[in-house]
């Protein structure tokens, strides 16, 4: 070979090997070999309000409802019940509802108590107190994102993953409940689509069905089970990318009924 | 006097060290160093009027050269969203992209900064649903590099 083919051939062997360096254009998500990283992230409500909203201001003080909690020895329950109740104060920092927001730090710091992590969310409950009273809502959305994932850092440490489940499948229910509750008021084709999540409720479902029984034993759960079977079938947009009113309705009816079951069972 | 004098400094000891505890608790992810270099980049998007707001969410692990990871996201349109990937060396130079629910690279604006080591791309999807970010590193370094990805949206 002359030195001039073996330039060639070099600089050739160096541009593929650039080329192969750089990210593929397309992927086959069903390629065996992908490794896929196992830690889901849950979206929090205002990621999803945040996106209405901008079509338009929206009345979300209409969604904050004044639900008192009752405590049990069912920590599955409270799990799923600490999740509903951050997800309902992002509900009052988007209304800027300081009342709401108050009760709900405190109804946050009750329920981590009972979930043996109060020392850890003291802090954040206070902040989101005291926050909420100056109306800064900034912090106070903050706080209560960390206060989440606190809560959930602190069930991994303890080896709590069915709690970490439950923390997040609360907190995704409560915001839903919100979403199509707005939606069902104030139907658009256009804002339907944020209702459009087969792949995380096929996510969560999994998740929900990986627990161990005995995290999950009970009518509630069965509810629970079943409320995510149908919410699949409903979470889809047709072929023009919109789901249709009826489907709406049906999505607020069902998150209802079971954010209901969770606060009264 | 003495007796209540040891109990009280064994009661303090017990307690402070305890607290100790819990704040190491608190830091104990061994990619928390990651995490931080990816926040720092960010602050500059989490300021002013057009800011992002940070998640606190964020996710981590160890990456070999050449090779890549794939974390799913939820998305939702008329949103923003970027994304930081950090790893420690400086030569490191990870790669991060964005892919929607059928594999196709997603349209996305990258941010550079100042040192390889940290990578940003701001993505405003056109429908909702389930994305994938992957992450790679180039094979100009050969050490597996531990890493981190935060993200805000507006």
């Amino acid at each position: 070979m002359s030195r001039l083919s073996l330039f060639f051939a070099v600089s050739l062997l160096i541009t593929q090997w650039g080329r192969a360096q750089e990210a593929p254009a397309k992927i086959n998500l069903e390629d065996p070999d992908l490794v896929f990283v196992s830690d889901s992230v849950i979206p929090i409500p205002l990621e999803i309000f945040a996106s209405l909203d901008k079509m338009g201001a929206q009345d979300w003080g209409r969604q904050i409802e004044s639900r008192d909690i009752r405590l049990d020895a069912n920590r599955s329950r409270t799990a799923m019940l600490f999740g509903l109740v951050v997800s309902e104060g992002f509900i009052g920092v988007q209304a800027q509802d300081k009342e709401s927001v108050r009760r709900l730090g405190r109804d946050v710091l009750a329920l981590a108590r009972s979930l043996g992590v109060s020392s850890e969310v003291e802090e954040h409950a206070n902040a989101i107190v005291n926050g909420a009273g100056r109306g800064e809502w900034d912090m106070v959305r903050q706080e209560l994102d960390r206060t989440r994932q606190t809560v959930i850092n602190k069930m991994k440490e303890l080896r709590d993953d069915e709690l970490v489940a439950l923390v997040s499948l609360g907190g995704w229910l409560g915001g839903t409940e919100a979403l199509a509750s707005v939606l069902r008021d104030n139907y658009s084709v256009e804002g339907s689509d944020l209702l459009n999540q087969p792949d995380l409720i096929k996510q969560l479902k999994s998740d929900f069905n990986g627990l161990p029984k005995r995290a999950r034993r009970g009518d509630l759960f069965t509810q629970v089970s079943q409320t995510l079977e149908h919410l699949e079938s409903l979470m889809r947009s047709d072929e023009t990318g919109a789901i249709s009113e009826g489907k709406v309705i049906e999505i607020s009816l069902a998150t209802r009924n079971l954010v209901e079951a969770i606060y009264e069972s | 006097m003495r007796v209540r004098l040891s109990a009280f400094i064994f009661v303090f000891g017990i307690t402070f060290a305890a607290a100790q505890e819990e704040e190491l608790l608190s830091l104990t992810s061994p990619y928390n160093y990651v995490k931080l270099l990816a926040q720092e980049a960010a602050l500059p998007s989490l300021r002013g009027g057009e800011k992002f707001i940070l998640r606190e969410s964020w996710w981590s692990g160890n990456l070999e050269p050449g090779k890549a990871k794939l974390i799913q996201v939820q998305l939702f349109r008329r949103n923003a969203y970027q994304f930081w990937l950090a790893v420690p060396n400086r030569e490191g130079e990870p790669i991060i992209n964005v892919y929607d629910s059928e594999g196709n690279m997603v349209p996305s604006k990258s941010v550079g900064f100042e040192g390889k080591n940290v990578v940003s791309t701001v993505v405003e999807p056109d429908t909702t649903g389930v994305y994938y970010l992957r992450v790679s590193l180039k094979t100009t370094i050969d050490s597996p590099q531990d890493w981190a990805v935060i993200y805000a949206y507006r």
